[in-house]
């Protein structure tokens, strides 16, 4: 090996080293996550009279609710179900629970039907005190592991088809691990039904019941509360529309119909732009379509609001979005990226947040 | 070792050693072959075993070796050759430990020992009929041909095949483009470089378009999953895609050492190959087919792993020289052992996370080229 081939390993090493840095670099940066002060309940804030007139960002962070657990019912093992996608999966054991789905709503429901303490890892998403604790098995946030979750060892899979790579999951299979794929399908109006095939598959059908009922509850009692402080003329309902944006390289999405936003918005007693145009699901969007559309209020993800560099950057990045009453206004409200469309039994809690940050964005602050 | 050939895919300096590798530097090539041959049998093997005992979910050697005691006395007892069989060992400690070893390790392990084999096969072979140094699936659009295809079947949801269809439109996309490329940058039978290039630009873009128009079709997870291809990666292997990969695989890099002859002769210059009684044309059809063949088997589960096709032909014949009867298992030899390395690193560099391997060949391939680049244009005015 001559000395110009030498050179060339170094070169090669030096480049490696720094590629690994960054990577790592990344990482940790993921890892990092705001502790922000909750905002203040609905009940006790005073609601903007014309809530269109107001002019000003506000951030909504959901009160971390304690998990309550449902404890009355008992178990009963094996349970055999039919799971979203057909498959008949039996369960004989639910000592070591592992939930994977892009939301971190599964891991939240599983700890409500009283089983917590056999969950034996989380995904990124299942930031909630209890689960906290707990270590990750998805790489880079979205990715399944599949020798991370063998380490594990569960007894039992829960996941919905929102992390892949889908092989993982076919994998785990194969190892003789029981998976119940669950609706990968999120909104305020099937919560309940997702309760309900997450306890059908662990067997507490009973508790499924229990929490549906005491979730779906809540949310309409939560619904009504919001209803009573918008505005009920449907001229003065704000206009609004959930934009998803990542970095300055001007991606951005709209999340129409079928995407959980469409819900949110109506339960905020917002009206929904994008199903007005008839956006269906998660799509990038031009921005004379967003010119045209002319929202009066952009809901958006913390994280992806920082990207752009807040509320200024994301005018200034995104021209289309001055050029809207929302941009005039600055009247951007946003809110965790993990919590903002998680629709689990904590919905409640994060509809009465954003509420606030819409109808009396001066408490929210 | 440089010395042995100053230029690559030049075996019109050494016509004779191409037609007959046992000439009259009797000695030196068999030593030299031999050697290269153990020193990548030998590395392949180490490679193998640390691979099996390396990842997330720790498993001690020791086990290692029991596991692999233990599935040895399986076979041989159900051979009904119980003699045979050694000591179990030690029995594994973590529950998932045969799972991981068996189900997500080995067929992964197998998984980058084939594809490195083919699409280093596929390189050499390419850069033989095309008469040029710079085919390579990656480079030239084969490889984005067979993504069309693939992300066609993710998009659509085709399932005419059952599980081979996604391989199956790989193959088709991929043999598409290489007769696109090659029937539009040969001139006078051979292919300039620049013109190559220049169709492998044009057939990348027009492969990116479509895989881009694909990817606005698709839906999120759709989307993701096309991403993921093109990364490549070897992450999510299963027996089950090693039974599609594995026939192709060894269909292809075997008909591709009956080409040997033809290649050493082809290099000679078409017309010469011709009256030395090659029928070239046949010869290049046939090496199409497998060529296409081979990257569609390459890139059909684990997705785009550039410049394997590249270096390691390269390395190989500035070692070996340039006659393919070596050249051809050397390469095959060669890429397993480049991409079982790469995949090692690719799953235990970062802990709990996984580099992209399409990254790390590119990140060796990459700076390689350049060198070669440059020294190609120091010694011969470079490639015209």
């Amino acid at each position: 090996m001559g000395p110009r081939m030498s050179r060339a390993v170094s070169a090669l090493a030096v480049a490696l080293a720094a590629t690994l840095m960054l990577s790592s670099c990344d990482a940790a940066a993921l890892a990092g996550g705001a502790d922000a002060a909750a905002t203040p309940p609905l009940s006790e804030v005073t609601p903007l009279s014309d809530p269109a007139a107001w002019e000003g960002p506000s951030t909504a962070v959901a009160a971390q609710a304690a998990v309550d657990p449902i404890t009355d019912g008992e178990q009963v093992l094996p349970a055999t179900v039919v799971d979203a996608q057909g498959t008949e999966v039996s369960i004989a054991d639910t000592s070591r629970i592992l939930t994977l789905d892009i939301y971190g709503s599964l891991s939240r429901i599983v700890f409500e039907l009283g089983l917590g303490d056999s969950v034996v890892a989380r995904d990124t998403s299942s930031g909630f005190v209890e689960a906290a604790g707990l270590p990750v098995v998805t790489e880079n946030g979205h990715d399944l592991n599949a020798e991370a979750i063998l380490d594990a060892a569960p007894t039992v899979i829960l996941t919905d088809t929102s992390l892949g790579p889908w092989d993982t999951i076919l994998q785990m299979r194969d190892a003789g691990i029981p998976v119940v794929v669950v609706d990968s399908h999120r909104s305020l109006e099937n919560i309940g039904d997702l309760v309900q095939q997450v306890a059908g598959a662990l067997g507490v059908p009973e508790r499924g019941r229990a929490l549906a009922a005491r979730t779906t509850a809540e949310v309409d009692a939560k619904i009504a509360e919001i209803a009573a402080v918008a505005p009920s003329d449907p001229a003065e309902k704000l206009r609004m529309m959930f934009l998803y944006v990542r970095g300055q390289s001007g991606v951005y999405y709209l999340f129409g119909e079928e995407s959980g936003a469409d819900s949110l918005i109506e339960a905020l007693g917002g009206i929904d732009v994008a199903g007005e145009i008839g956006w269906q699901g998660m799509r990038p969007v031009t921005d004379e379509a967003l010119v045209d559309a002319n929202p009066d209020l952009l809901i958006m993800m913390t994280k992806g609001l920082e990207s752009v560099g807040g509320v200024d950057g994301l005018v200034e990045h995104l021209p289309a979005v001055a050029q809207t009453d929302a941009g005039r206004h600055r009247r951007i409200v946003d809110m965790s990226d993990t919590t903002v469309l998680s629709f689990g039994p904590a919905a409640a809690s994060v509809l009465d947040a954003l509420a606030v940050a819409v109808y009396a964005p001066e408490a929210a602050g | 070792m440089s010395m042995v050939a100053s230029e690559p895919v030049d075996a019109t300096r050494t016509p004779a050693r191409a037609v007959r590798p046992a000439g009259p530097r009797k000695h030196r090539i068999p030593v030299l072959a031999t050697g290269v041959f153990a020193g990548m049998t030998l590395a392949l093997v180490a490679l193998a075993v640390v691979s099996a005992g390396s990842g997330q979910l720790v498993i001690p050697p020791d086990q290692v070796a029991g596991a692999f005691a233990r599935a040895w006395n399986d076979a041989v007892s159900a051979a009904g050759l119980g003699a045979l069989s050694v000591p179990d060992g030690a029995a594994m400690t973590h529950v998932n430990g045969e799972a991981t070893l068996w189900l997500i390790r080995m067929p992964r392990l197998i998984m980058a020992v084939l594809v490195g084999a083919t699409l280093a096969t596929a390189g050499v072979v390419m850069q033989g009929v095309f008469r040029n140094p710079l085919a390579e699936p990656g480079v030239i659009g084969i490889s984005s041909g067979a993504a069309v295809g693939a992300s066609a079947a993710i998009v659509f949801g085709l399932t005419f095949a059952g599980p081979l269809t996604l391989p199956l439109l790989a193959f088709v996309g991929g043999l598409a483009a290489t007769v696109i490329v090659y029937s539009s940058a040969r001139a006078d039978g051979r292919t300039e470089v620049v013109t190559l290039v220049l169709t492998g630009i044009a057939v990348n873009a027009v492969g990116g378009a479509a895989i881009a128009l694909f990817t606005y079709l698709g839906s999120t997870q759709e989307r993701e999953q096309i991403v993921f291809w093109q990364l490549g990666s070897l992450n999510g292997t299963r027996w089950q895609d090693l039974a599609i990969v594995a026939p192709l695989a060894l269909v292809g890099v075997v008909a591709c050492f009956f080409f040997a002859g033809s290649l050493d002769l082809l290099a000679l210059g078409e017309r010469q190959a011709e009256h030395l009684g090659v029928r070239v044309e046949r010869l290049r059809v046939a090496a199409i087919v497998v060529i296409a063949l081979l990257t569609c088997a390459a890139v059909a589960f684990v997705g785009i792993i550039g410049f394997v096709g590249l270096v390691v032909p390269h390395l190989m014949r500035m070692i070996l020289g340039p006659a393919h009867r070596l050249l051809l298992p050397a390469c095959a030899l060669g890429g397993s052992v480049l991409l079982l390395a790469a995949d090692l690193v690719a799953r235990t560099a970062v802990p709990g996370s996984e580099l992209p391997i399409g990254m790390l060949t590119a990140l060796i391939g990459g700076p390689f080229f350049f060198w070669l680049l440059r020294r190609t244009r120091r010694r011969s005015g470079g490639w015209g």
